[in-house]
C-alpha cells in the first residue's frame, strides 16, 4: 500500500468543487420543495373531520419506513412506468423532497400542535378569522420552534443525497467514486470528501443558529432587563 | 322611543359532552350597563356556558344574540341554521372575553397585543390603534411595561394586558372567566378595584367565578348555576344572600 498522498486532492479538487456545487444544488431545491409539501401536508392534516390526520399518517408511516435509497429506486423506475420521463436530476430532486416532506410534515404538525390551545382561541375570540390568527398569532410561535427539528432533518438530508450516487447523479459522493476509480486512492479521496460534507453540514448549522438567535432575540433582550422573568419562563402556563 | 336591545340575549341553551349536559337549557338576558356574576362549583358549566355565549363552542340547541343580533345558531322559517363563519366573526369583536388563561400572546409585546387585533380585525390606522392602546394601558396603569413581553409582567399585570386587548376593541360585553383563579390572593382585593371602575365607566360585564364573596362585590346581579342549570337569578342589593343559599336549592328557578 503506498503512503497517504494530500497532493491528490489538489489535483483533484476541480472534480471535487464540482461535486459539491452538484450537492449544494441538490440539496437546496430538495429542502424548498420539500419543504413546501410539508407545509401543505401538515395544513391539510388540520382539516376538519379524522381522515386528513390519517391520510398524513399514513403518507408519512410509508414513507418513513423505507430506506430512501428504495424510495429512490421506486420512484426512478417507477416514473418511466407511468410513461413519465424526466432528466435525472429532477429525479434526484424530487425523490428526495417527496421523502424529506413526510418528516418536515410531521415536524410541522408537531409545532403547531403542540402550541396551547388558547392561543388559536384568543386570536379567534377578538375576531380574527383562521387565516389571521395563523398569520399574526400561530405562524411567529411556531417558527421558533421549528428551527431546531428542520435543521436536524435538513442535515439529514444533505447526508441523503449521496445516495444519489446510485442513480448516476455527479454529485459529491459519485465524484469521490470516480476518482477513487480513477486513483485507487480510497483514504484520500473519501477523506476529502468527508470535509466537505463537514463544511456543507456546519455551514448549514450556523445559518441555523443564526435564524433561531434572531427570532429569539426580543425574548432574549427582555430577560436580560428583567431577570426575574427569567424564572418565570420556567412557570410559564401551558394551559390545558 | 326606540327599543335598546338587550347586550345579550340567551335563550334555551344546551350544550352536552357526549352524554353529559354541560348546560342545560339556560335562558339569560343582560340589559346595559348590569354587572353579573355568573357563579356555580367547579364543573356546573360556568366556562362552557361563556364559550358557548362567544362562539367558541357551537351549541346544540338555543340562540344566543348580541345587541339584538343573531350569533351562531339562527332559526329561518322554523329551521336552524349555523351562521358562516364570516357573519359570526363580524360580531366576535363585541364580545370582549377575558380567559382563566389570559392567553396572551408571547411573541408580542404588551402594547402589540393590545394594537395588533385593532388593525388586523377592525382595520384602525397603527396610529389610531396605537393611541388607543397608550390610553388603555395608561389608566390601567402600565403605561411603564408597554414594551415588554407578556413573561416579563407579574400576574396582576398580565390579567391587565388581556383585560385592555379586550377593551380595545369597544366591546359591548365584557366577559371574565374566573378572573382571580391565577392570581395571589393579596391581589384580589386590586381585581375587584379595577371591575368596580369597569363597571362605574358603564361597561357592561359577565364575571365567572367560584366564589360567592368575590361575587357579590363586583356584582349587581348574580346568577347562580349548578349542574348546567341556572338555579337562581336576582339582584345582590337589598337581597339578603346569606339566607338565600343559591347553592343549595334548585327551588330559585
Ligand atoms: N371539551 C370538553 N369535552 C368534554 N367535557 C367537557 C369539555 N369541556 C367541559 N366539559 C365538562 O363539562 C362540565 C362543565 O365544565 P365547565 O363548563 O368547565 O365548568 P365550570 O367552568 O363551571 O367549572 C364539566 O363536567 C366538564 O368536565
Ligand atoms: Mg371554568
Amino acid at each position: 500500500m503506498s503512503k497517504f498522498d494530500p497532493w491528490l486532492i489538489v489535483e483533484y479538487a476541480p472534480h471535487l468543487a464540482l461535486g459539491a456545487w452538484r450537492t449544494i444544488y441538490i440539496v437546496v431545491a430538495a429542502f424548498l420543495l420539500g419543504y413546501a409539501f410539508g407545509i401543505v401536508l401538515a395544513l391539510l392534516s388540520f382539516l376538519p373531520g379524522r381522515l386528513p390526520r390519517t391520510l398524513l399518517t399514513i403518507y408519512s408511516v410509508c414513507l418513513r419506513s423505507i430506506p430512501f435509497i428504495i424510495a429512490l429506486f421506486i420512484i426512478y423506475y417507477g416514473l418511466p412506468f407511468f410513461g413519465v420521463r424526466l432528466p435525472t436530476i429532477y429525479v434526484a430532486i424530487v425523490s428526495l423532497a417527496v421523502y424529506k416532506s413526510a418528516y418536515y410534515a410531521e415536524a410541522i404538525r408537531g409545532a403547531i400542535v403542540a402550541l396551547p390551545r388558547g392561543q388559536f382561541e384568543s386570536a379567534r375570540a377578538v375576531g380574527m378569522s383562521p387565516a389571521q390568527a395563523f398569520r399574526h398569532v400561530i405562524a411567529p410561535q411556531i417558527l421558533r420552534g421549528l428551527i431546531p427539528p428542520s435543521t436536524n432533518l435538513t442535515l439529514m438530508l444533505i447526508k441523503e443525497s449521496s445516495v444519489l450516487s446510485s442513480i448516476a447523479v455527479a454529485e459529491l459522493t459519485y465524484q469521490g467514486l470516480i476518482m477513487q476509480g480513477n486513483t485507487y486512492a480510497a483514504l484520500e479521496v473519501f477523506t476529502a470528501v468527508s470535509a466537505v460534507y463537514w463544511a456543507l453540514c456546519s455551514m448549514t448549522a450556523w445559518l441555523a443558529h443564526r435564524l433561531e438567535a434572531r427570532s429569539n432575540a426580543p425574548q432574549a433582550a427582555a430577560i436580560q432587563r428583567n431577570r426575574i422573568a427569567a424564572r418565570y419562563l420556567s412557570f410559564e402556563r401551558v394551559g390545558k | 322611543m326606540t327599543v335598546v336591545p338587550d347586550v345579550l340575549c340567551v335563550e334555551q341553551l344546551s350544550k352536552s359532552f357526549g352524554a353529559l349536559r354541560a348546560v342545560d337549557d339556560v335562558s339569560l338576558r343582560i340589559t346595559r350597563g348590569q354587572v353579573v356574576g355568573l357563579i356555580g362549583a367547579s364543573g356546573s358549566g360556568k366556562t362552557t356556558l361563556l364559550r358557548c355565549m362567544t362562539g367558541l363552542e357551537r351549541h346544540d340547541a338555543g340562540y344566543v344574540s348580541i345587541e339584538g343580533k343573531p350569533f351562531g345558531r339562527v332559526s329561518v322559517g322554523g329551521v336552524d341554521r349555523q351562521q358562516t363563519r364570516k357573519e359570526m366573526d363580524a360580531l366576535r369583536p363585541k364580545l370582549g372575553l377575558v380567559f382563566q388563561q389570559l392567553n396572551l400572546w408571547p411573541h408580542l409585546t404588551a402594547i402589540e397585543n393590545i394594537i395588533r387585533p385593532q388593525v388586523v380585525v377592525l382595520k384602525r390606522s397603527r396610529e389610531e390603534a396605537t393611541a388607543k392602546a397608550v390610553q388603555l394601558l395608561t389608566t390601567l396603569g402600565l403605561s411603564a411595561k408597554s414594551s415588554e413581553y407578556p413573561y416579563a409582567l407579574s400576574g396582576g399585570q398580565r390579567q391587565r394586558v388581556a383585560i385592555a386587548r379586550a377593551l380595545a376593541m369597544d366591546p359591548a360585553l365584557m366577559l371574565f372567566d374566573e378572573p382571580t383563579s391565577a392570581l395571589d390572593p393579596e391581589l384580589v382585593g386590586e381585581v375587584v378595584a379595577l371591575l368596580r371602575d369597569l363597571a362605574a365607566m358603564g361597561m357592561t360585564m359577565v364575571i365567572v367565578t367560584h366564589e360567592m364573596g368575590f361575587a357579590t362585590k363586583v356584582s349587581d346581579r348574580i346568577v347562580a348555576m349548578n349542574a348546567g342549570k341556572i338555579i337562581f337569578d336576582g339582584k345582590t342589593r337589598g337581597a339578603d344572600l346569606a339566607s338565600n343559599r343559591p347553592l343549595a336549592g334548585s327551588h330559585y328557578t
